[in-house]
């Protein structure tokens, strides 16, 4: 072999090379999907070790059902339940760290965050066969005690401040499972990876040594994408007001309340956080949906290492000072 | 001068040689080996596999779950959900899927869809909605 020229031996390397970069990029790819938060979860894992990678999303996957059974309110023996129905209760470590989380967007959204309207989810019933439109009187009734002050965390420790209240994590809880899923996967030894729980995403490392491209859903285009993203070890949501709703005499009636009124958001179509983990995201979205274009954008502005863009009611486009060099409009 | 001089040293069989990788090389940029275009629909029903279909030939077909029937087309290279037993129909409004790792999802049916297979001009690897 090597006493042949130089330009033959350069050439079986290239051809090994050729080879080697489109065969081994199929065999280190794995995706997982599962129904889980009452969405679609998908992981994809990327890597050499395959048993590595089928063990790790198989381990993630599992923790994401674990907190699923703490957070969801569709399940009578939940944790979050049990919270709404004893008024004070010592929680798992993890609902402790996901509402002092949670409180801190609503102080810092002036409570456009709200992790107490269970009430309200309920008196519209939004995912129902029959979802109605309520009186005044009954959204009074529903928002009674709400705010960013509703509920006292003290370590383990938390209490409602009125009796009637109802806790509903729609709006951070799928975010919060997309970050354990990931420290599962980057515990594991994992360098790339991506978690998506029905959009709520969250990257890990580059995707075959690029940015991953995210598609962001056109708010009134069906199938369409209105902007790609180009990140990293970055998570991503988007909030909008076509994912769950009703149609009454030509009004959407979608699933972003306002906690003032009681009602749904008017001021976007849709709203797009990046931020550096998807609890966050997911809040903040729900937050800058709720506060409108301006103040939505002044809330994304003000928070450190967060990123995002609006769609108006109007269809305008708003974005943070941040985001241009990542973000591709189509 | 020196690839000349590397050329003449070359032998017949060296030469062949040549001519099958310089042939391969090319070959492996035309074809792509792994995934072909002209993606195919795989239905899981309740973590099942239970219907596949190329997404290049339009048709119409039902998958049943514990709600009922979802009903789904293939038609001009996407699929979508028709019709469906589940209350919110949130799965209709997911409107198309069509390029590979795009996916659709009836929940309450236990019903997921994704595209498989590579399709030219992929323009995201992940959508977010």
């Amino acid at each position: 072999m090597f006493s042949r020229p130089w330009a033959l031996i350069l050439l079986v390397l290239l051809v090994a090379l050729v080879f080697w970069q489109r065969f081994s990029t199929e065999k280190s790819q794995l995706s997982r999907t599962a129904l889980l938060m009452g969405t679609l979860v998908e992981i994809q894992a990327n890597g050499d070790d395959r048993e590595l990678l089928e063990t790790a999303v198989t381990d993630a996957i599992a923790e994401m059902s674990r907190l699923e059974q703490l957070f969801s309110t569709h399940i009578p023996q939940s944790e979050i339940n049990r919270l709404s129905d004893a008024g004070t209760l010592q929680v798992s470590i993890e609902t402790a760290e996901l509402l002092t989380l949670g409180q801190q967007i609503a102080r810092s959204s002036q409570g456009a965050f709200d992790m107490c309207l269970g009430n309200l989810k309920r008196l519209w019933d939004i995912e129902s066969q029959a979802p109605k439109t309520p009186s005044e009187k009954e959204l009074r009734e529903a928002l009674r005690g709400i705010g960013p002050e509703s509920l006292q965390i003290e370590g383990r420790q938390v209490t409602k401040q009125t009796e009637s209240l109802r806790i509903d994590l729609g709006g951070i809880a799928k975010g919060y499972a997309v970050d354990r899923a990931v420290e599962i996967l980057r515990a594991a030894g994992v360098l790339s990876a991506a978690v998506n729980a029905g959009g709520d995403i969250r990257l890990l490392g580059y995707r075959q040594g690029q940015p991953w491209r995210i598609g962001i859903q056109h708010p009134r285009q069906n199938g369409e994408v209105i902007a790609t993203l180009m990140l990293q070890d970055r998570a991503v949501v988007t909030s909008g007001d076509y994912e769950r709703y009703f149609e009454v005499e030509g009004t959407r009636y979608h699933h972003l309340f306002d906690p003032q009124t009681g009602r749904p958001a008017r001021g976007c179509q849709s709203v797009t956080v990046v931020a550096a983990d998807a609890a966050s995201a997911d809040a903040l979205a729900t937050a800058a949906f709720v506060l409108g274009p301006q103040k939505g954008l002044a809330l994304l502005e003000q928070m450190p290492e967060v990123e995002g863009f609006l769609i108006a009611a109007d269809g305008s486009r708003l974005t943070t000072s941040g985001l241009e060099d990542f973000l591709e409009w189509h | 001068m020196a690839l000349g001089s590397a050329l003449r040293r070359l032998t017949l069989f060296d030469r062949y040689l040549v001519v099958i990788f310089a042939l391969l090389v090319v070959v492996s940029f035309l074809f792509p080996f792994s995934k072909q275009p002209g993606a195919r629909v795989v239905v899981d029903a309740d973590h099942r596999t239970v219907y596949t279909a190329p997404l290049n030939e339009n048709r119409t077909f039902e998958v049943s779950g514990p709600l009922g029937d979802t009903r789904l087309t293939i038609e001009n290279g996407a699929v979508r959900v028709l019709s469906s037993p589940c209350p919110q129909k949130i799965c209709i409004g997911m409107g198309e899927a069509h390029q590979a790792g795009d996916l659709l999802a009836c929940v309450p049916n236990r019903i997921v869809i994704r595209v498989e297979g590579q399709a030219e001009g992929e323009s995201y690897d992940l959508l977010s909605r």
